[in-house]
């Protein structure tokens, strides 16, 4: 996962992979494998080798606030396009972002699971997937590869099937 | 001892002196505007009062309201905390008219106190030094010129009715005299529309430090000794401790007699503070007489084993103070830090918002007086004082660590405290060595800043785990970038909008 932090007008890129309770942090060519635990909502307790560090970590309405040692934090999540994404619910099937369809993995009438992947859409040199959000038949996919997307266009309508 | 107490006031005094009461058997009545409506001293308190705008003047500072509300609950006495009505000597008179105990001094009192060249003028009677100066109506330069040689160099020509440094003229040298008073009443003109001055000696190196009084209504008076004040921003304390590191037992003595015998000659009542300023030279001068309980009262408590609050009561309820001048001892080292919801790297400014979450550290001999909790709204309405944190230890340098402990496991998220900037200020070599004056922060910290170094990575590491943790699946799914050659692998922290 790609993240990018914003505190005090400075961007931080961070790659983060879990497996368990381990994650694998990438920051500025370093790479830190810790473990940690959270002990309860937003309560950390992560171990970088001998090292333990304690946080706190709560979402405000569109920062999260981090406390490590007596010192707190305001950081932002932010997107690379500096567009908002869209809220984007279980059943969402609009593009996310402005971009570029680089790939479109079915053909109308064609029938998906759930969670199968109908397009992608590159923006800023990231891939987005669109996801089916529930089993069905493709009744109709508005985009081809290498179409300009914008972001909140519906790119495909699937009809749902019952289980 | 009263059966039902009003308080008049708003968060942690509030609840401190709600408890007090409590533990007395005393029913207590909170009163609070809208912006309060689910502050912790209304859920605790017996009964409470809407009184409606949050605005102070209809609320916390409206007299009327208050005194009808007290009326119709029945209540017996009121206790006016610290701030707001506390020092309104119009308050106490509307209490006694209406039949209600002012848990305080008389009005009088409080009103000879309220005028800061009266006060000084009647404490000098009692032999009790104060700062060298001129307070006279005559306004003419040749009588200013006359006054400022008497008192001689450095003097401090002062507005009368300024603030803010405003009209104020430290002068070094007979020959900048003339100039400074004249710049000084321009000054004071233009800013006040009046240019009265006055002029003081100048202390150089002050410190701030204050007398603890107990008195009761029959003539008992006695003093909680000192409490250090000189950690102040825009002249408001941020850190204050007991004993002061500065105080000889001699000098410890002759500035208690002092006080008591201060308080003793304007017939004080109840609880109250002597503030002094001490100089360089350990010479100490009367600066006023604040006719409440303070805000940093629990560093007293910690020392002497005292509760002021329950001494406020009973006294107010017309007891004697049982306590002897010699039963009073000081023991171990109490510092005490006010939890602000401001920004000490933008002026202090205060910091509006919802807290999100708020932990309070916990261990022994670790005191939070605190009106807040998760959840709480800071309203522009209001001081933005969130809490205070007081410590206890053996001795001055165990305080400073344990109180660096606590602020270090001190939660508040939500608004921008001043929680990391109290522990540079304690963790600094002068304050360690006790060389402290009223002048420390803008001596040492004036252009402070949080966060020069920018985001540490233990709280990149933090939010990366967070992230990973509660990021829904369907969020941000994939990325070209697992790709280890692409340019974000390698761009790091970078700066955007400068």
């Amino acid at each position: 996962m790609f993240i990018n932090y914003e505190h005090n007008n400075h961007v931080y890129h961070v790659i983060v992979e879990r497996r368990d309770n381990q994650f694998f942090i990438t920051y500025d060519n370093n790479e830190y494998t810790v473990t940690a635990t959270e002990l309860k909502p937003g309560q950390l307790v992560i171990s970088l080798g001998e090292r333990v560090i304690k946080s706190v970590i709560s979402q405000g309405e569109d920062s999260k606030f981090v406390f490590i040692d007596g010192n707190v934090f305001k950081v932002k999540r932010i997107e690379l396009t500096g567009r908002k994404k869209t809220g984007k619910k279980e059943s969402d099937l609009n593009s996310p972002i402005s971009g570029t369809v680089v790939k479109v993995k079915v053909k109308e009438g064609a029938l998906v699971k759930k969670d199968d992947v109908l397009l992608v859409i590159e923006a800023m040199k990231m891939e987005y997937l669109i996801h089916s959000p529930y089993k069905g038949k493709i009744k109709k996919v508005y985009f081809k590869e290498k179409d300009q997307i914008e972001i909140g266009q519906l790119t495909a309508e699937i009809e749902k099937e019952e289980d | 001892m009263f059966k039902k107490v009003l308080v008049a006031n708003r968060g942690e005094i509030a609840v401190r002196i709600i408890k007090a009461c409590q533990e007395m058997g005393v029913k207590t009545v909170a009163v609070y505007s809208e912006a309060d409506r689910t502050s912790p001293h209304v859920e605790i308190a017996d009964e409470s009062i809407n009184l409606g705008d949050p605005t102070p003047s209809e609320s916390y500072l409206n007299i009327a309201k208050i005194i009808k509300n007290a009326t119709s609950v029945k209540a017996e006495a009121i206790h006016p905390g610290y701030g707001f009505l506390a020092e309104n000597p119009d308050f106490a008179k509307a209490c006694a008219d209406t039949g209600i105990k002012f848990i305080g001094p008389t009005p009088e009192v409080i009103r000879l106190m309220g005028d800061k060249i009266e006060a000084k003028k009647t404490i000098a009677h009692a032999n009790v030094p104060v700062i060298p100066g001129y307070h006279g109506v005559k306004q003419d330069l040749a009588t200013l010129l006359k006054e400022g040689k008497k008192i001689g160099f450095p003097l401090l020509v002062k507005a009368t009715a300024g603030g803010g440094g405003k009209g104020m003229r430290i002068v070094h040298a007979e020959s900048e005299l003339e100039q400074s008073i004249e710049s000084a009443k321009r000054e004071a003109k233009s800013a006040f529309g009046n240019d009265s001055v006055f002029l003081e000696q100048y202390i150089d190196k002050p410190r701030h430090i204050e007398f603890q009084i107990l008195a009761d209504e029959h003539g008992h008076v006695i003093h909680l000794y000192e409490r250090e004040c000189s950690i102040q921003r825009r002249h408001q304390k941020i850190i204050e401790e007991t004993p002061s590191p500065v105080l000889t037992p001699t000098l410890r003595e002759a500035m208690g007699t002092a006080a008591v015998a201060a308080a003793k000659t304007v017939g004080y009542t109840n609880a109250g503070t002597i503030e002094f300023m001490v100089d360089a030279k350990h010479n100490f001068y009367f600066m006023e007489m604040n006719t409440r309980l303070q805000v940093e009262h629990p560093i007293t408590e910690a020392t002497t084993g005292i509760d002021l609050v329950k001494w406020q009561l009973r006294i107010a309820s017309g007891m004697d103070l049982t306590l002897k001048q010699s039963d009073i001892t000081q023991r171990g080292h109490a510092l005490e830090c006010r939890i602000y919801a401001e920004d000490p790297s933008n002026g202090f400014l205060p910091s509006i918002g919802t807290l999100e979450k708020v932990e309070i550290p916990i261990g022994p001999n670790i005191r939070n007086d605190t009106g807040v909790e998760t959840h709480f709204h800071v309203s522009p309405y209001y001081d933005p004082m969130l809490a205070k944190l007081t410590v206890y230890s053996e001795n001055r340098e165990e305080s400073i660590n344990k109180m660096i402990w606590a602020l270090s496991h001190y939660v508040v998220l939500g608004v921008t405290t001043n929680i990391s900037f109290l522990k540079k200020v304690l963790d600094h070599p002068k304050f360690r060595e006790g060389n402290i004056t009223t002048h420390f922060i803008n001596d040492h910290f004036k252009d402070w800043l949080v966060t020069k170094e920018g985001l540490p990575l233990d709280a990149l590491l933090a939010l990366a785990v967070y992230d990973s943790l509660h990021t829904q699946r369907q969020e941000v799914v994939r990325y070209k970038e697992a790709d280890p050659h692409s340019p974000w692998q390698h761009v790091g922290r970078w700066r955007i909008g400068v």
